[in-house]
């Protein structure tokens, strides 16, 4: 081909060329395990690509046999909640994984807010289950969970999947109710818990909107230092283009002042007309 | 009941398993004596260090050279409650340490698609930075942002490659193969040394100076090199050798990050040296001879596939030395050096110096200082078990072992594995192989193995020349 260089994939019959022309006495030492494993082939195209949905033609025709989209129900429901409470973003999230399989050891048919349905001790099912032993055996693998919008997503993904008879506005109306009701006593016992710190003499650093006002009282102080350096600048500006002397006019002068304010009302053309103070017209 | 296979101590492996010496807390507790015991307070100085301590009131001598027993007493004892400590509390489950990349990589049998997915393996650039060659690597386009969209790799191909890769850098090993590992990206340089050390070859982690393979003799003039035998035992005598000789090329190149290294890349396939490379959805699948398809970008995914090759070539160095204990030997290497003669068989073509040198070197005088030549830095190897025995007359005494060397045309490409000894005449037959272009029973060969290229003799099987 023309504008690729391929000698990185002939190695190996490159060195076969030279040892038969006597270039080479001895292969390489990499020659027996090349020609045992040779390079796999590069530049070929893969197959036809086709859509995830049967029945739907390629949006364009380049795209036949370009990489296909990737669609997921989950980033469906994960756009949804997001727009709904974008907030949720705010709150920090762990991504890194351990071995790959983080996913399995969360079980979804568990609801959001089952740290909260603690049966009473000693109470039985109708087979004769301890429901609280049951609990707790749950819980220990259970409890675990990040409850977040991820969660939210993937437990209405198990209710739609799982649960005949929900749609897809009542699985995530129920995993949205579980989420909140979580949240909300989550919420509650930080929020008692802080006041009975500080009753007890705690006390807590800036939260995080005072520090977004030092912060933006910092770039205010910032601005109100440059705004004043270019009023400055610009009287000098303004002032360097008067070529007379910079020497004090009569109206800069506080006496000055003070009589014009004497005569600032009257004016000749007006109803009022001039008042008769005697002598001739004030100029400046 | 399903019953339990217990292990006794008696079973075949138990000699293997690693002792763990027991300390007991009783015999640490009796033997440990706090130094500090006769301090009643230890007051800080005014400007609040303790450096004025206040011992006692009858001030003890400070002990100058610590006691080596106490010392090792002391480390028993703080090992001693760590190891009782430090389980108290929670129970941690297994997790994912970022050292243990380094520490512990995971060898080519630990290849999971798991492993690859938490080490980020899969994620690829944008689509509009991709390179269209590499579209068979590719799973699909993820928009979780639909203005910027990414390729995600294919994990089993990755997987796949990986252990062809490494099957390729464990073959290389075992033949006495020099393997360079490049990382120069940040971060990489740990890595990098690492898996080069298991490999037992050479590592780079700054900028590859353009020029190191085709302008070796001026890059890499001044480093040092050396000629070892097959157990890796230095041999001396090739000194004046070793200044004229040309610099060691590496036998394999593995290269984690292309984009920067495009140069590397280019003199290997001048020089043909084969290379095995991190193949992002950016990069050009033709620079390299073995793609590796992954996410270079990600240290992770970096750590763990330097971590498999490395792990690989230790598996490969390991065969080549048991096989060395063995006596069976890789093919020779064209190293072009020449067994040390007798006095004055050398002295031709060189120079005052040199001969200056031999005659110092015959009077028996150790340390003769060489003008110029710095040994530092890297450091080349060449294997002396396969040089020519051929060349040196009989019954020369000479400082290095002689073996009876290997007949190439003797030797199966195909599994490695000699074909029997049939050249029982050892100099002809190393003759044969040395000035013909003969190759093993290899089906790729175009040669007629019983035609020597350059005398135009013909050789029979047994290695008795006929005409």
């Amino acid at each position: 081909m023309g504008r690729y260089n391929l000698a990185p994939q002939r190695v190996q019959s490159h060195a076969t060329a030279l040892l038969s022309a006597g270039r080479l006495a001895t292969p390489p030492p990499w020659y027996p395990i090349l020609s045992q494993i040779p390079p796999s082939a590069i530049l070929s195209r893969p197959a036809l690509q086709r859509s995830q949905r049967p029945g739907s033609k390629p949006s364009k025709k380049s795209r036949l046999f370009k990489p296909l989209r990737l669609n997921y129900e989950e980033d469906r429901l994960r756009w949804e909640y997001f727009n709904d409470h974008p907030w949720e973003l705010a709150k920090p999230r762990v991504v890194l994984e351990d071995e790959g399989r983080d996913g399995e050891k969360y079980d979804w048919s568990v609801p959001l807010d089952h740290s909260l349905r603690r049966p009473k001790m000693g109470s039985l099912s109708e087979e004769g289950i301890e429901l609280d032993q049951d609990w707790d055996r749950t819980a220990e693998s259970q409890a675990g969970r990040p409850i977040n919008g991820e969660a939210v997503v993937q437990r209405t993904n198990y209710l739609l999947k799982h649960s005949s008879g929900h749609t897809h506005a009542t699985a995530s109306a129920h995993a949205l109710s579980e989420f909140a009701r979580l949240r909300h006593y989550q919420e509650t016992t930080l929020r008692v818990a802080r006041e009975e710190a500080q009753s007890t003499g705690a006390f807590f650093g800036a939260g995080p909107n005072e520090v977004g006002m030092k912060l933006e009282d910092v770039q205010y102080e910032n601005w109100r230092k440059w705004a004043g350096e270019q009023v400055e600048a610009l009287r000098q500006l303004q002032g360097s283009a008067y070529t007379g002397n910079e020497a004090e006019t009569l109206e800069s002068t506080g006496e000055a002042r003070a009589a014009l304010q004497e005569v600032g009302g009257s004016v000749p053309g007006s109803k009022r007309g001039q008042e008769a103070r005697g002598g001739a017209a004030i100029h400046a | 009941m399903a019953s339990r296979l217990a292990l006794s101590k008696s079973t075949p492996l138990a000699h293997l398993r690693p002792r763990q010496r027991r300390t007991y807390a009783s015999e640490i507790e009796s033997t440990y004596t706090n130094p500090h015991a006769d301090q009643q307070f230890i007051a800080g100085a005014l400007d609040g260090s303790k450096s004025h301590a206040v011992q006692s009131a009858t001030t003890s001598p400070a002990p100058t050279t610590p006691d080596p027993d106490q010392v090792l007493r002391d480390y028993e004892f703080s090992q001693h409650q760590k190891a009782v400590t430090s389980k108290i509390g929670s129970t941690l489950a297994p997790h994912y340490r970022p050292h243990e990349l380094l520490s512990n990589p995971p060898s080519p049998k630990d290849i999971t698609l798991e492993l690859l997915l938490a080490s980020q393996a899969h994620i690829g650039h944008s689509t509009s930075l991709w390179h269209p060659a590499n579209a068979k690597y590719i799973f699909g386009v993820l928009a979780q942002t639909p203005s910027d969209p990414i390729h995600i790799i294919s994990l089993d191909a990755t997987a796949a490659y990986l252990r062809r890769a490494a099957k390729i850098v464990s073959g290389v090993t075992e033949r006495g193969g020099l393997v360079l590992f490049v990382g120069s990206r940040g971060g990489q340089a740990s890595t990098v040394v690492r898996a080069a050390g298991l490999a037992g070859g050479c590592h780079l982690f700054t900028k590859w100076i353009p020029g190191t393979i085709t302008n070796g003799q001026q890059i890499l003039g001044k480093c040092g090199k050396k000629v070892v035998d097959h157990r890796d035992e230095a041999v001396p005598g090739f000194e004046e050798q070793l200044i004229k000789s040309a610099a060691v090329k590496p036998d394999l190149v593995v290269c984690l990050n292309m984009l920067e290294n495009y140069v590397l890349l280019h003199e290997c396939a001048l020089n043909n040296i084969p290379t095995i490379g991190i193949l992002d959805t950016d990069c050009n699948p033709t620079w390299i001879t073995y793609p590796i398809p992954a996410n270079d970008d990600s240290l992770r995914s970096v750590q763990v596939i330097a971590g498999v090759l490395g792990r690989a070539g230790e598996e490969g160095q390991k065969k080549r030395k048991v096989n060395a204990a063995r006596g069976r030997l890789p093919m020779r290497q064209d190293h072009g050096l020449e067994a040390p003669g007798e006095e004055g068989e050398g002295v031709g073509g060189l120079g005052k110096e040199m001969s200056a040198l031999m005659a110092a070197e015959r009077f028996g005088e150790d340390e003769v200082e060489l003008e110029g030549r710095d040994v530092g830095g890297e450091v080349e190897e060449v294997d002396a078990s396969l040089l020519e025995d051929g060349m040196e007359a009989e019954g020369v005494e000479v400082p290095y072992e002689r073996d009876e060397g290997v007949d190439i045309r003797n030797w199966d490409t195909e599994t490695g594995e000699r074909m029997g000894r049939r050249s029982e005449q050892v100099g002809s037959a190393q003759r044969s192989a040395r000035t013909g272009g003969s190759l093993g029973g290899g089906e790729r060969s175009h040669v007629d193995p019983t035609w020597d290229g350059e005398t135009g003799e013909r050789y029979d099987e047994g290695g008795v020349k006929r005409r």
